[in-house]
């Protein structure tokens, strides 16, 4: 009896102990443990400062031109590189471009880590980065949470994810913006994956990071980077980048670039260090020793760097990802405010809902209007009231008839004016560029289903679900019919096909379409947007392929087509035919991010557009 | 002396690198030449995380040409006492800076300004670098 009550009394000090000095060092399992994963490791909080003692030579982590040594870039990214002037970052979209990881850690400026616990539990939820220069907030979720689906936007910071592996944080990133490799031309992809091993000694963390890079690295590149802790924390941790006119009287469809193999830089950085430009020109094979034996044949090794500066070798085809679900099922992601993206069905839908009924944009291929329409259920407890199409392309009006079939206009139901229609309201109406209905009516046989509410005005309004919605045409773009739509309270706006993650914009010349006129409506889309900062969150894009996005890969997509335009416009001007532009290789250094060897939209159809567009432009164009 | 000079370069490695832009100023401008613009103002931005001043130049020509001059972070001139207010449109300068690049930008990297009525400038004391 003794016993038992001295055990009773030895548990209740143990446990008045826990209470009041919480002097729980290990738990035991069954014993003090929180629900959830217990997480302990490493704390790193702090603020701190890059020590760029390892990286002294590249000044402001940037470098000179063509100094990439060491980089294992592939033949596309260095294409890019070279292509790349700094003059680029005077474009508006491009001044205030994010820091992606790991670049982020070799910026100037103050570094500030801090840990997210859960006040009831103290168990560590996330551990929260922010770095001044580009003010990247970033979250480390230690909760065991999923990444985001792949449609899910990108951010320059990234998603990330930890875990510690004894005292290491290990973190895993994915959902990153193009970025930088280095400021100085090569870039990392928004397909990369980012491992970051976080090491501390004292008041130094070692950061040990792997960028795995399909479209732009030959194989993974690693580095370390140092940052020290401070005592005192500054008191300057803003960044608060605003763009400006920076180049008056400039063009917003004039993106700075060098034409392939005319960089008049590309020499500079190895000529004045006496080193080989060969090796100055990166690759995986200047990573290792036995590269040193490639360059000792000066007159080989300059060859081959000269080759270097022409794209050779097969078209390549896009190593990123393809963001679509294509596993028989609708995929519902909220966007923001009411609107909604439903993906799986071949182009994006995009859902509006409110006390009214759904505006539905775009209706997908038609192949899975039965999950479709009960998704579209869940979100509206009103049935479908308009559907928009932005394109008459079969992916983009392929559900129109099921659709439209379950909805009901009511403000056509009983109306006075509609008297005189038997199906007055029975049925969502279906909005269109006129050319839409055109399009449909002419198929053999025609499609189903054509808008009926058609326009040729510069502006399509409504105010529905409380919000102001506008839908806009854009001329010769993709085809002679496209609209895009804005809805102005959430700020989202639905693309269609000029705007795409996937692939380079399916420019239908016998419909219409035309280079000039799709680099005019994505300028159109800019000048609309704005971001939240540092080129993230703001406006959001659903494109008609792919993932959901902001304004940043909206611009890149427009600089991209204009750079192509350029390199094409200066082939034509020196008389070449459209097989020796296609051999040429214009678009060698996107291929891999967007380029198709085979299937509907190769790259070679899409130069045929660029070149045909640029030789018989259509009338808008002028 | 050794050891004056082995803490001289730990002090300079722990200095805090506030020198340090956030783009590769080698890539953008000729560091190695500077050039000399009078003209007027057209447009003063002070902005992070640099501002820029328009200025407006006769060339030999008689033809106006637009200049523009990348300058330091809103808040750096702040600090060095340039505010909002201190250049005007129509006010003579003169600067001198590094040339871009790329031609065709007529952008320049402030080094000094200096204006012609007054004597107002900037550049000319320690610390006075767009970085």
């Amino acid at each position: 009896m003794r016993t038992i009550t001295f055990s009773i009394v030895l548990v209740a000090l143990f446990a008045f102990s826990i209470t009041f000095f919480g002097q729980v060092s290990t738990p035991s399992p069954g014993i003090g443990i929180p629900l959830g994963p217990l997480v302990s490791g490493t704390d790193f909080s702090g603020s701190y400062r890059w020590l760029n003692h390892q990286d002294a030579g590249l000044f402001t982590a940037a470098g000179d031109i063509a100094d990439w040594g060491g980089i294992p870039l592939n033949d596309a990214a260095r294409l890019y590189a070279l292509s790349w002037p700094a003059s680029r970052q005077t474009v508006k979209q491009q001044q205030c471009m994010g820091y992606v990881p790991p670049y982020t850690w070799m910026s100037p400026g103050n570094h500030r880590i801090w840990e997210e616990r859960d006040p009831a539990t103290q168990r560590l939820v996330a551990i929260h980065y922010w770095g001044q220069i580009a003010q990247v907030d970033r979250t480390i979720y230690m909760d065991g949470r999923p990444h985001p689906p792949a449609y899910a936007p990108h951010t320059f910071p990234g998603f990330s994810t930890g875990k510690f592996e004894e005292n290491i944080l290990t973190i895993t990133t994915t959902h990153i913006k193009r970025g930088w490799i280095r400021a100085n031309g090569v870039p990392q992809s928004d397909a990369a994956t980012v491992t970051e091993h976080l090491i501390r000694h004292g008041d130094v963390v070692t950061v040990f990071s792997v960028v795995n890079d399909p479209v732009y690295l030959s194989e993974p590149m690693s580095k370390t980077s140092i940052v020290v802790r401070q005592a005192i924390a500054p008191d300057a941790w803003l960044y608060a980048c605003d763009d400006s006119e920076q180049i008056l009287g400039r063009k917003n469809d004039y993106v700075p670039s060098h034409l392939f193999g005319q960089n008049p830089f590309a020499r500079e950085y190895a000529e004045k260090n006496k080193l080989s430009l060969l090796g100055a020109f990166g690759g995986r094979e200047t990573i290792y020793p036995e590269f040193l034996g490639a360059v000792k044949d000066t007159a080989a090794a300059e060859a081959a760097a000269k080759a270097k500066m022409l794209p050779s070798g097969p078209q390549q085809n896009s190593r990123a990802p393809d963001p679509t679900p294509n596993d028989g099922n609708i995929h519902v992601f909220h966007v923001t405010g009411s609107v909604y993206l439903l993906a799986g069905d071949g182009a994006n839908i995009a859902v509006q809902v409110g006390a009214q009924g759904a505006i539905v944009v775009d209706t997908g291929a038609g192949k899975l209007s039965e999950k479709v329409i009960p998704e579209i259920a869940k979100l509206s407890t009103k049935p479908i009231q308009f559907i928009v199409n932005t394109s008459f392309h079969s992916d983009h009006v392929g559900g129109n008839k099921k659709l439209q079939a379950v909805g009901a206009d009511p403000s056509l139901t009983g109306s006075f004016f509609s008297n005189q229609f038997a199906d007055a309201g029975q049925g969502a109406t279906i909005l269109g560029q006129q050319n839409v209905q055109t399009r449909m009516q002419e198929q053999k046989p025609p499609m189903e289903a054509p808008p009926s509410d058609t326009y040729l005005e510069d502006r399509r309004r409504k105010y529905h679900n409380e919000e102001a919605v506008e839908i806009f045409p854009m001329p010769n773009a993709i085809t002679d019919g496209d609209s895009v739509v804005h809805f102005r309270r959430s700020d989202v706006i639905v693309t269609g096909d000029i705007f795409t993650t996937t692939q380079y914009p399916f420019i239908d010349l016998k419909n219409g379409g035309s280079l000039q006129g799709e680099i005019r409506a994505l300028n159109f889309i800019l000048d609309r947007t704005v971001y939240r900062n540092d080129e993230d969150g703001g406006t959001l894009i659903i494109p008609g392929h792919g993932r959901v996005t902001n304004e940043w890969e909206v611009a890149e997509y427009r600089d991209m087509l204009v750079i192509i335009r350029d390199r094409v416009q200066a082939m034509l001007k020196n008389g070449a035919s459209l097989e020796q532009v296609k051999a040429a290789r214009p678009t060698a250094d996107f291929d891999p991010r967007f380029g198709a060897t085979t299937g509907p939209w190769t790259t070679d159809a899409f130069i045929e557009a660029v070149y045909v567009s640029l030789k018989n432009p259509p009338r808008s164009a002028n | 002396m050794k050891l004056i000079v082995i803490v001289l370069l730990f002090a300079a490695l722990l200095m805090p690198s506030l020198a340090l832009a956030h783009h590769s100023f080698t890539a953008t401008y000729d560091t190695s030449k500077t050039v000399t613009i009078e003209g007027k103002v057209t447009q003063f931005l002070l902005r992070n995380p640099h501002s820029f001043l328009h200025v407006t130049v006769v060339d030999k020509d008689g033809k106006e040409q637009n200049w523009n001059i990348e300058w330091a972070a809103a808040g750096q001139l702040g600090g060095a006492g340039v505010n909002r207010d201190s250049l005007k449109v129509g006010d003579e300068i003169v600067i001198t800076g590094n040339p871009a690049r790329d031609p065709a930008d007529q952008r320049i990297r402030m080094v000094t300004v200096k204006r012609t009525s007054d004597g107002f400038n900037w550049g000319f004391r320690q610390g006075q670098v767009v970085d």
